[in-house]
């Protein structure tokens, strides 16, 4: 991806990311501005190690090279429930456990996890709903059309 | 009013007013353009003007913050439209906010809103069936709510005019419970809705699976042209605006066509509070607005007032309108306004999975939607222990889906490599509610909106018929769906309150009797013979097909009969 396509899409992920960051531009503060929780860059750059887990850089990119991460403060930010971001963080604060370690412990990791693990299921979730949406897949590899303007009830398909 | 003079009046006056831009104002607003009435729409909203104000239409998914989801916060602050299944972040600007126009009720009822320009015809589900005699006839001979002072007869030419103007698809079905129209060519039905077609008609006679008839140009003719839209482009992104006019909305089609007749004016931000009576004259002289910014008090003088504010919203400014002749609401003598009022039940939907015709999937998409049941229960008889019937919606699609479970590489895989499934199939009840004087709106006492004006108290239910015809949908279905082969059949009960239909009506309801109603058979005021209402707020009972397009046609043949009368000077 290039610069300018990352630049946009990093604007896209944030929503006014450009006004809205705080005013604290030391390395403590997030890239996006975050309304409900607290994050420190260091959290967000551990973020991207997990979400870069879960979706890793192939010959495609992965979920940090897609900003990722970012989507799922936003998403945990804005659309969670203050009980959920609450047990987020709480799950985040655990995991760092495995900070700085290698992709198969941190999914080591997260698989000992309870299945209904709300930190978990919200980075999974959030994770995989960014990347399905993403500009880069939905242009490139599972294609979005915009303007379909047909509509075939019997296409034959290969079982 | 003192900084008012005489010429300042005349400025304000006009030879109708409208009240509402939805479906019936739009459609009022262009007969009466087109007859050369130079017209007055007043609108509480903002203007929105075609394509212009659509400003998400073609908005890619990555393109919206939360991938078209609504912020929690935004959710605990509204919850009635929260619940509505189109507020999502693509259209949410269409919708009323709960904290923004607040109503009272005593008992819940989601009130879902569009206070703009064009009102709900941006974000209507666009279904459009024709009812019959089967439903005009109905309260006569089941002895529920009062005679209609109409049959279908009376409504068929106005139909066919509307329908010819707006761009209905449909197949000529033949069926008397659902009269054929002046239809642009259907959507054809999916592989597995023509299979369960077959399967419902060969082993149910009686019942009839068809395509669903829609405000949508699958083929424009000349006069769809005329108007600006052009043919419909299947993105089934309808409830952004569609900048192709592809479904018919007041702001595509009716307010632009009235418009180029030089007779229009819009004036949204225009919060109706009363209708003016002239006690002296004894008629309607005119409509009392508060600007919605600067709560600045407007009155407007018409010769004609289209009351189509959208039904409960009729109901509240009828009510409002009070004068030493209608102490209890404009036109009031039979003390019904504001009671009667019914509603749509859709409170449940049944799902299933078919595992044959595997070798075959849809591609594109189908704006009507699928297929359409029309109702079969109590038809030619009464067969069952409650009242009326259902009709149903039925669709069949088939969805692609991936493994989730891993992590790493293969979850990647996974998602990038969707697998087909099995065909999805599922419907939803439209049944239809019997009206009662104890489901009624009213002013509320002491609570008044940000205008000063007071605020709707709305108190309606389900009642026992509600649940013995939703049982009676569901257990029939579930019949139809295995007779089908269909398995893994799921039955959706939903405790949704009544308003979540988005079909509210009546309260302002025809008659022939003017002591059991408010308006006599051409959507006219009994009492108030240059009145007219007809929005949802004027149907006598609800049927069980989507109410749009008979308001469409109510409007165009009430215009029709009021200019003339106006002509004759009765009025």
């Amino acid at each position: 991806m290039n610069r300018r396509t990352a630049i946009k899409q990093l604007f896209v992920v944030a929503g006014g990311v450009m006004i809205a960051t705080s005013c604290d531009f030391t390395s403590q503060s997030t890239t996006i501005a975050l309304n409900h929780i607290k994050l420190k860059k260091s959290d967000e750059d551990f973020l991207a190690e997990l979400t870069e887990t879960l979706i890793p850089k192939t010959d495609t990119p992965g979920a940090k090279e897609l900003n990722l991460h970012l989507f799922v403060m936003k998403m945990l930010d804005d659309c969670a429930s203050p009980e959920d971001q609450k047990a987020f963080l709480a799950g985040l604060k655990a995991a760092e456990a495995v900070k700085g370690k290698g992709a198969t412990d941190i999914q080591a990791y997260l698989k000992g996890l309870p299945a209904e693990d709300v930190f978990f299921q919200t980075l999974k979730r959030r994770t995989i709903q960014g990347y399905l949406n993403s500009e880069y897949v939905m242009k490139n590899k599972l294609i979005y059309e915009l303007v379909p303007g047909r509509y075939n009830g019997a296409m034959k398909v290969k079982v | 009013m003192a900084n008012l003079n005489i010429d300042s009046s005349k400025v304000r006056s006009y030879d109708a007013i409208v009240i509402g831009s939805g479906i019936a104002g739009g459609w009022s607003a262009k007969e009466l353009c087109e007859k050369g009435l130079k017209t007055l729409v007043l609108e509480r909203g903002r203007d929105v003007q075609h394509v212009k104000d659509y400003p998400t239409t073609n908005m890619y998914p990555w393109q919206f913050e939360h991938r078209n989801e609504i912020p929690f916060d935004v959710k605990q602050e509204n919850p009635v439209v929260s619940r509505c299944y189109a507020f999502r972040e693509d259209a949410q600007h269409f919708f009323v906010k709960d904290t923004e126009h607040p109503y009272v009720q005593e008992k819940p009822f989601d009130w879902i809103r569009g206070y703009q320009v064009g009102g709900k015809s941006l974000l209507w589900a666009r279904q459009t069936q024709r009812w019959s005699d089967f439903d005009f006839d109905g309260p006569a001979r089941d002895g529920f709510a009062v005679d209609w002072p109409i049959r279908y007869g009376d409504l068929k030419p106005w139909y066919d005019h509307v329908e010819r103007f707006a761009g209905i698809s449909g197949n000529k079905d033949g069926l008397p419970e659902l009269p054929d129209g002046e239809f642009l060519p259907g959507f054809p039905l999916n592989i597995v809705e023509k299979y369960f077609k077959e399967q419902v008609e060969t082993k149910y006679p009686g019942r009839k699976v068809i395509s669903a008839r829609c405000a949508h140009l699958s083929k424009p003719n000349q006069i769809h042209i005329d108007q600006g839209r052009v043919q419909c482009q299947n993105r089934l992104l309808c409830q952004r605006g569609c900048p192709f006019g592809g479904y018919f909305s007041s702001n595509a089609s009716t307010l632009p066509w009235a418009a180029k007749t030089g007779n229009l004016t819009v004036r949204p931000d225009s919060v109706v509070h009363s209708i003016l009576y002239d006690d002296e004259k004894g008629k309607a002289i005119g409509v009392k607005v508060i600007d919605r910014n600067t709560k600045e008090e407007i009155d407007f003088y018409g010769k004609l007032i289209f009351v189509n504010a959208a039904a409960l919203n009729s109901n509240l400014i009828l009510l409002n309108s009070k004068s030493k002749r209608f102490p209890n609401g404009l036109g009031n003598d039979s003390e019904t306004l504001g009671k009667y009022v019914a509603f749509h039940n859709y409170s449940a939907r049944i799902s299933a999975e078919y595992e044959g015709l595997l070798d075959y999937k849809v591609d594109g998409k189908n704006p009507a939607g699928g297929g359409y049941i029309p109702r079969f229960r109590n038809l030619h008889k009464q067969e069952t222990d409650f009242l009326r019937g259902y009709a149903a919606g039925f669709g069949a699609y088939r969805s692609s889906g991936s493994d989730q479970s891993g992590m790493g590489e293969d979850l990647k895989n996974s998602l990038l490599n969707p697998k087909l499934g099995n065909w999805g199939v599922g419907s939803h009840m439209m049944g239809e509610t019997i009206p009662k004087e104890s489901n009624y709106v009213a002013l509320d006492e002491t609570m008044k909106d940000d205008w000063g004006i007071p605020q709707l108290k709305i108190s309606v239910d389900y009642d026992d018929n509600d649940a013995k015809m939703k049982k009676d949908y569901l257990d029939t279905m579930e019949e139809m769906f295995t007779a089908a082969g269909f398995i893994n059949i799921k039955r959706n009960e939903s405790s949704q309150a009544p308003g979540l239909d988005i079909h509210e009506m009546g309260g302002v309801r025809m008659g022939l009797d003017p002591k059991t109603s408010m308006l006599n058979k051409w959507n006219q005021v009994h009492s108030c013979p240059n009145v007219f209402v007809t929005d949802g707020s004027c149907m006598t009972s609800t049927s069980t097909q989507n109410p749009s397009l008979t308001y469409m046609a109510f409007s165009a043949r009430a215009v029709d009969y009021a200019v003339n009368e106006l002509k004759k000077g009765n009025i």
